[in-house]
């Protein structure tokens, strides 16, 4: 796929940007009644739906339960018509690109919530991307630390996350879906920005 | 009590409706509305795709609609395959769909035996606040209206199908129903 494709000979990107130039941003807290806290986020044409839910008694299994900290139990799913091709309801082996985003989302979290203030307990949080056009686990992740604000959880920082690409040596900030497929190098980042501590770091690129 | 219900509501009066299809459209679905029923949200995308019809009803296209009950809209919802709630939802809808006859499937159906039409109907709840049935057959109605379907044409000589994408055609809807809930109470 080429770089070239992806940057112009005046510098600019396909939908307009210049290479450091994010996406514009909407963001509203507080869009449901049933949840404790909720946030909605567009960055660009990718929207991103987070809900939290707790601190609450553990569900399911009390022997999962931690004795000195809240657990934190995060979910992450594509709607179906999220993406351009229609995606496949529930694979059989699971939907494992969503698991491992949820692990990372907890990973994220757990690094920046206060857990220790409320043992034995559960913290829930599902993020729901309604529409996948580029960064989508970042824009759920900023839809999450929203959603955690709303919902008066107590963090350590916020958590704010963004993903980069490169074309040929430029590198580009927040990449669209076409940047994504184009096959370069992608990066995702989430970031305590008070303290500059990296909660995820994530690089993916084809040999 | 004076036939006064906890939210203040009288007996046959309806929560605050809105309906969203213009600004919170998702562009990556075929058609889609936001529906909120006092609190309870519901979001709808349709998916077109193409397929080959089936032998015995050559000329018929399909709907395959899905009512998914997620574990972020309520906590009565655990999180794993869908529920009792979510499938009965699923099959309301499609029974609504084949019994009102809204859209119907030879409508969608592009060439014979060859080709047609199969709209997916994905209804998402987002905020479970009772009454999921009238929500999601009104989000339904309202994504449908608002699918554009490509034009497609048979190429006679290779057989392969074309898809103009310039030229767009809304869907034929020929029966517009509308769901409103009941429940007796005491007496």
């Amino acid at each position: 796929a080429a770089a070239g494709e992806l940057l112009s000979d005046e510098g600019y990107r396909a939908d307009g940007r210049r290479p450091t130039e994010l996406r514009k941003v909407r963001a509203r807290m507080g869009v449901f009644a049933q949840a404790d806290g909720s946030a909605y986020i567009e960055q660009g044409n990718t929207k991103a739906l987070a809900v939290v839910y707790g601190p609450h008694e553990m569900r399911g299994s009390r022997s999962k339960a931690l004795p000195d900290r809240a657990l934190v139990n995060c979910q992450y799913s594509l709607a179906t018509f999220s993406s351009a091709e229609r995606r496949r309801q529930r694979p059989p082996a699971g939907d494992r690109q969503a698991a491992e985003l949820a692990l990372h989302l907890r990973q994220t979290f757990e690094a920046a919530i206060l857990t220790t203030l409320y043992p034995r307990s559960q913290i829930d949080i599902y993020v729901q991307i309604l529409q996948a056009d580029g960064g989508n686990y970042c824009a759920g992740v900023n839809a999450a630390t929203l959603a955690l604000m709303d919902a008066g959880i107590p963090m350590r920082d916020f958590v704010c996350a963004s993903s980069a690409g490169l074309a040929e040596d430029t590198a580009l900030a927040d990449l669209s879906w076409p940047e994504e497929a184009a096959g370069g190098p992608r990066l995702a980042l989430a970031l305590l920005p008070a303290s500059g501590q990296v909660a995820l770091l994530q690089l993916s690129a084809r040999l | 009590k004076e036939n006064c219900r906890p939210d203040g509501r009288e007996l046959g009066e309806f929560r605050a409706t809105t309906v969203n299809i213009g600004k919170c459209s998702i562009t990556t679905a075929d058609g889609s509305a936001l529906v909120k029923l006092g609190n309870t949200t519901v979001i709808c995308g349709v998916k077109a795709e193409l397929a080959a019809p089936t032998v015995d009803s050559s000329n018929k296209g399909y709907i395959v609609p899905n009512v998914e009950l997620p574990s972020l809209c309520s906590t009565k919802f655990r999180s794993g395959p869908p529920g009792e709630e979510a499938q009965a939802a699923s099959q309301f809808i499609a029974d609504v769909i084949e019994n009102s006859q809204m859209i119907v499937k030879e409508d969608l159906c592009i060439a014979n035996g060859k080709l047609a039409w199969v709209l997916y109907c994905d209804i998402i709840c987002l905020d479970y606040d009772g009454n999921i049935l009238d929500a999601s057959a009104f989000a339904l109605l309202a994504a449908l209206k608002n699918v554009q379907l490509p034009s497609v044409t048979i190429n006679e000589e290779t057989g392969l199908s074309e898809v103009n994408l310039k030229q767009k055609n809304p869907l034929i809807i020929r029966r517009h129903p509308v769901a409103t809930s009941f429940a007796i109470f005491d007496e």
